[in-house]
């Protein structure tokens, strides 16, 4: 098991390993988000409440999940990185921000957009809304923090303990909607036991859940290229990679 | 998958979207704009480092292959 996770830590293996799964991520997503996107908007049937404006849901609740998603994926990069100093872990940290940033982004824009016709406004100081915020600005600070730095080891550190301290946000994004009064419905997919949608509503949502997830394991194999290169420019094995 | 029940939603209807028209289609063109940007600019970044780290090695390698010129700074009286 050891061998494995020290194998993890090794810039060429890194390297190699996300230059690999990249392609394969993003073909996956392909297939997952299109069909998500086709059986969402053409078959799913309408909504008895909302109507159509429902299907915003389908990429609503993926970019949702994967802002937590992508902000867990580097708090606990961040963590393995400082504990066992294992460097990689920063470029994965650092690698993971700009993706989770822009999916919160569009979360927030997307439940905007749905609010306005369901709510009668695009925003509400609702604890959900409010806590998803929150996560937008940790991560524009993390990365702020990592560039402010001239040295890159200290802006690493300083953006890896934020992200940790940061992570308290989750839960509370999570379960904001069970401990204060909101606006935002509760869960109705992660619902231990049945979820509370129809299967031909479900299908779609589920699979651009999917297929978001995956995009992101391809963008992060992107970046973590990048970031590897430009993080051991120096070594040997990044001049064997170049000229191959 | 997609289970029973299904409707097929056709034509104008499907454009309008029941009336949610303006509330809907911005969510996935904006959804396919944050794809799109993402994976621009992790392609960009990634071409980017791949081009510094072989400027870097191009410079090691004329480094490697240029003779050493110690270069001695004249004095003010006009002798090295």
């Amino acid at each position: 098991m050891w061998t494995w996770f020290y194998k993890l830590a090794s810039p060429p293996y890194v390297y190699g390993t996300a230059a690999a799964l990249a392609p394969w991520f993003l073909g996956l997503a392909a297939i997952a988000i299109g069909y998500g996107v086709v059986d969402g908007l053409v078959f799913a049937p309408p909504d008895y409440q909302q109507g159509d404006a429902f299907r915003i849901i389908y990429v609503h609740v993926p970019s949702a999940w994967l802002s937590l998603f992508a902000y867990v994926s580097m708090a606990v990069a961040a963590a393995i990185a400082l504990i066992w100093r294992i460097k990689m872990g920063h470029a994965v940290a650092a690698a993971s921000a700009p993706i989770g940033a822009s999916f919160t982004l569009l979360a927030l824009a997307t439940g905007s957009l749905w609010g306005r016709p369901m709510w009668g406004t695009f925003w509400a100081w609702d604890p959900r809304l409010t806590s998803e915020l929150i996560l937008l600005f940790l991560y524009v600070g993390v990365m702020s923090l990592r560039s402010a730095f001239e040295d890159p080891a200290r802006g690493d550190r300083a953006a890896a303990l934020l992200a940790l301290v940061g992570v308290v946000n989750v839960p509370i994004i999570h379960f904001s909607v069970v401990w204060w009064n909101s606006l935002h419905q509760g869960a109705t997919v992660a619902k231990f036991g049945k979820p509370t949608m129809a299967a031909s509503m479900l299908w779609p949502l589920l699979s651009m859940a999917l297929g978001f997830m995956l995009f992101y394991g391809a963008v992060l194999c992107m970046r973590l290229q990048g970031e590897v290169l430009n993080r051991e420019r120096q070594a040997k094995w990044v001049a064997e990679a170049i000229k191959s | 998958m997609g289970g029973g029940g299904n409707q097929i939603v056709t034509g104008t209807g499907f454009w309008s979207m029941g009336g949610y028209a303006r509330y809907v289609w911005p969510c996935f063109a904006f959804a396919g704009m944050i794809l799109g940007w993402n994976l621009w600019s992790a392609r960009r970044y990634r071409v980017a480092a791949q081009l510094r780290a072989r400027r870097a090695l191009e410079a090691a390698e004329t480094d490697r292959a240029a003779p050493t010129v110690v270069t001695i700074p004249r004095t003010a009286g006009g002798k090295a």
